[in-house]
């Protein structure tokens, strides 16, 4: 699909090279904030290193690693292998830093495996691949952490910040993620999942959840990131289609940085976020059952929330256990502001130029919500049934700008309407998940 | 290659300086010894409480340690193919305690508790002369206990007489002149204790790579001739279940050319990446797959997206695109020894150039 969009937009593409020029506020912000500099504090000394690495390996369940204030130049990974109610503490992000600017080999800079493990007031700095991964882990905290890259260059910086995958009991607390090339929180393929009260900034992803069951997103800032909240099934994992999110009481603001997945002149990739457009607030691709309520929208240049249907992306969209549609969603009482005039939408990126284009309300508009309008052709001939159960109610829709694309003959008849009645018709089903019901709020050990 | 990294250089030079400035004052290198080293370098005794602080202790070979000359005990194996590590060579034995054998049912090889897999690391001076003088880097232990298999990796000392164990890993410049005459540095990298699961996990279960049937069952020359390796184990009464080559999975040499290049390609990718990219491994999050018995096509990668891969991805869009193989990002990530984009993630931090050759051979090839 998005192949044939492509073709169409080149031309168009090349007649807005002029406006780019021009406009060079119409492109990504950059961002190298630091929320502290590291480089005042006491440098662990080398046998220190050693210790903690040691600690890592040698950890007995049920016990604490204490790292005391002080900067410890890593080379090696730190592994916290198959322990049980592991307490990993530092003395506060600012005070315990981690820096894996010199590791030479491994995937992350911590990796933890376990059940009831905590990490928290620490920070991570400039892990070549992943800062901190959990893997296979029954119940995980990650509580006032902070990881981070330093690089002035961020072409330079890792992956995913915080990378908790194939977890269960998920809690990301008070944590602050920024500067990742991917996504700065990243939950994979986990079932039950609180991020709460973070931070994410200056990431192509502020926060990401991706190909998973039940999971809770509420008092979160995410701002100055290419795209603020995602959540994301993609085909040919293990952990086939996700279901059920709920989204709320964030602040999703100002999510217009340069998307720096890859570098300009690369342009997108496989990954799909190299394909998010600067200045996307929520997105969701081949989502199932999401709730998304009470949250400030606040001046993402593109969209404020993008419903789409995997097929955008133009890759083969069949796998086992997983659907490309995005369905059951349920988008209600959020707060949106479009930013000032002069905001103008991305036009760096598929989905960005397919906005400033073919948008319903004119050329180079900021939209409130977009929907792709891709629907199963098995389930309804038209979307006038609103197959996907797609459920606006928004009390100010009137003033917001929503459009739905029509994209189902590909570039030769690309379609826009403004027209909101079809999706504001159905009841919204709860996503069903009230905060009792997950366990990760209960456990004992936090 | 890491070679020529200034960083690198610095480090050699300071450490040779080091090394200089101690051979300058033999006061100062005792009184080292007597703080630091002499702990760990004190005699052992075997009390068969495991690990032992040194090599040594266990008793596995005969005459001087660097000989590795196997004692009566251990019995050496080798895997068809093998794991690249920095062009490191292998010499590697298993020890299964008196009176218990291995037991061989379909495809699962099960080693008695009390079974230790020994694995030295060593480059030779010169690879032209692999048997010539050489330098033993490390030596990796496996060990079967009551709670599981454990990892152990020994630290061999500049003299060669012994190995520590050091569980923190390491970093050692190894200087040889490879087997095209050309001088070649390498900051060879001595994994932590808990890195050694990175590659041998399974379902999060340390456990054995190489010692597994698929792997083992082929002919080696032993000091009696060549000989299928299980065979050779049900002779020597340590193994039962061993029913002839053909009744169990084999896997072929990747560098014996003779063989299909799929073949190759296939054992290539099942000895260096499916520790990791399998269903049971570390790297099932991808969803890539790369066994040796892989037949689906998505699973191998063919016109598969990558999930996690961040800057591995590089400029391309899927893991193999049959025919393109420099427009795929399984090469494109054997070919690269950056953070964060090379793979393996761990074992090796230059590019193995003939297993590139082979699997941008077998991509081209794709249809």
């Amino acid at each position: 699909m998005a192949k044939r969009i492509h073709h169409s937009l080149e031309m168009i593409r090349s007649l807005l090279l002029f406006s780019i020029c021009l406009l060079l506020f119409s492109c990504g912000t950059q961002s190298d904030e630091q929320t502290f500099d590291s480089s005042n504090l006491r440098r662990a000394t080398p046998e220190e290193v050693d210790a903690l690495v040691e600690a890592f390996i040698l950890a007995e369940d049920s016990s604490t690693i204490r790292i005391p204030e002080g900067f410890y130049e890593l080379k090696t990974q730190l592994i916290l292998d198959n322990k049980t109610a592991i307490r990993i503490q530092g003395d506060g992000m600012d005070k315990t830093v981690l820096s894996f600017r010199n590791l030479k080999s491994g995937g992350e800079g911590v990796k933890i495996v376990g059940k009831d493990i905590t990490i928290e007031n620490l920070s991570i700095e400039d892990a070549p691949g992943d800062g901190i991964k959990a893997q296979h882990t029954d119940g995980i905290t990650f509580r006032k952490i902070n990881v981070t890259w330093t690089n002035g260059d961020k072409s330079k910086n890792g992956t995913y910040a915080i990378y908790p995958v194939q977890c269960k009991n998920v809690l990301i607390d008070e944590c602050i993620a920024s500067h990742s090339k991917d996504a700065g929180i990243y939950v994979g393929q986990s079932e039950d999942i609180v991020v709460k009260n973070s931070l994410a900034f200056g990431n192509v992803a502020g926060i990401e959840i991706e190909n998973c069951d039940r999971a809770e997103v509420y008092g979160n800032t995410a701002r100055d990131n290419a795209g603020g909240i995602l959540v994301f099934n993609l085909p040919g994992l293990p952990k086939g289609d996700g279901r059920k999110t709920r989204i709320y009481d964030n602040d999703i603001i100002d999510n217009n940085h340069e998307n720096f997945a890859t570098s300009i002149s690369d342009g997108p990739n496989g990954n799909t976020v190299t394909m998010i457009p600067p200045g996307s607030g929520i997105v969701l691709l081949a989502a199932k059952e999401v709730e998304i309520f009470n949250n400030r929208i606040l001046r993402n240049k593109t969209y404020g929330v993008a419903i789409a249907s995997y097929q955008v992306t133009g890759f083969p969209a069949e796998a086992p256990n997983w659907s490309p549609y995005t369905t059951d969603i349920s988008l209600h009482d959020n707060e949106y502001d479009r930013g000032s005039w002069f905001s103008l939408p991305d036009l760096t990126r598929e989905l960005g130029q397919l906005v400033s284009i073919y948008n319903a309300h004119g050329w180079l508009k900021t939209q409130d919500i977009i929907y792709d309008g891709i629907w199963d052709e098995s389930l309804a001939t038209s979307i006038d049934s609103n197959p996907m159960r797609i459920c606006i109610q928004e009390p100010s829709i009137k003033d917001l700008r929503f459009t739905r694309f029509y994209l189902m003959e590909g570039e030769d008849n690309i379609d826009a309407f403004e027209d909101y009645a079809t999706f504001q018709s159905c009841k919204p089903s709860p996503v069903g998940l009230g905060l009792s019901s997950l366990p990760v709020l209960h456990s004992t050990t936090r | 290659m890491a070679a020529t990294s200034p960083n690198l250089s610095k480090w050699a030079i300071a450490s040779l300086f080091l090394s200089l400035l101690w051979s300058c004052q033999p006061a100062l290198k005792e009184e080292m010894q007597a703080t630091v080293a002499e702990e760990i370098l004190a005699p052992e005794e075997a009390s068969g409480k495991f690990p032992y602080r040194r090599l040594s202790t266990y008793g596995f070979f005969e005459g001087e340690l660097a000989g590795l000359t196997p004692s009566e005990s251990i019995i050496p194996y080798q895997p068809a193919s093998s794991l690249f590590t920095d062009y490191a060579l292998k010499s590697r034995f298993a020890y299964l305690p008196e009176g218990e054998k291995a037991i061989l049912a379909g495809e699962e090889l099960n080693l008695p508790l009390g079974t230790i897999l020994i694995k030295n690391f060593y480059y030779p001076a010169d690879f032209r002369n692999p048997e010539g003088e050489r330098r033993i880097i490390e030596t990796r232990l496996m060990i079967h206990e009551a709670s599981g298999w454990q990892a152990y990796p020994y630290l061999w000392n500049e003299s060669q007489t012994d190995a520590v164990l050091k569980v923190v890993g390491s970093e050692v410049a190894v200087k040889y002149v490879d087997s095209q005459g050309e001088e070649q540095l390498i900051n060879y990298l001595v994994p932590n204790k808990n890195q050694c699961k990175s590659c041998h996990n399974k379902n999060e279960s340390l456990a054995p790579l190489g010692v597994q049937t698929r792997h083992l069952n082929h002919d080696i020359t032993f000091e009696e001739g060549s000989e299928n390796q299980l065979a050779h184990w049900m002779k020597l009464g340590k193994l039962e279940g061993f029913l002839g080559k053909v009744a169990h999975p084999s896997l072929v040499n990747y560098e014996d050319q003779s063989q299909a290049l799929n073949d190759r390609a296939m054992a290539y990718l099942d000895i260096n990446c499916s520790h990791c990219h399998r269903a049971e491994g570390p790297a099932s999050t991808s969803g890539l797959f790369l066994t040796y018995g892989q037949k689906d096509p998505l699973k191998l990668g063919v016109f598969k997206t990558p999930v996690a891969a961040g800057k591995g991805s590089g400029k391309h869009t899927y893991d193999i695109v049959p025919g393109q193989a420099d427009a795929s990002i399984l090469l494109h990530r054997m070919n690269s020894t950056e953070m964060g984009v090379a793979m393996p993630e761990i074992g090796r931090t230059s590019i193995h150039a003939e297993g590139v050759a082979l699997i941008r051979e077998w991509i081209n090839q794709m249809k």
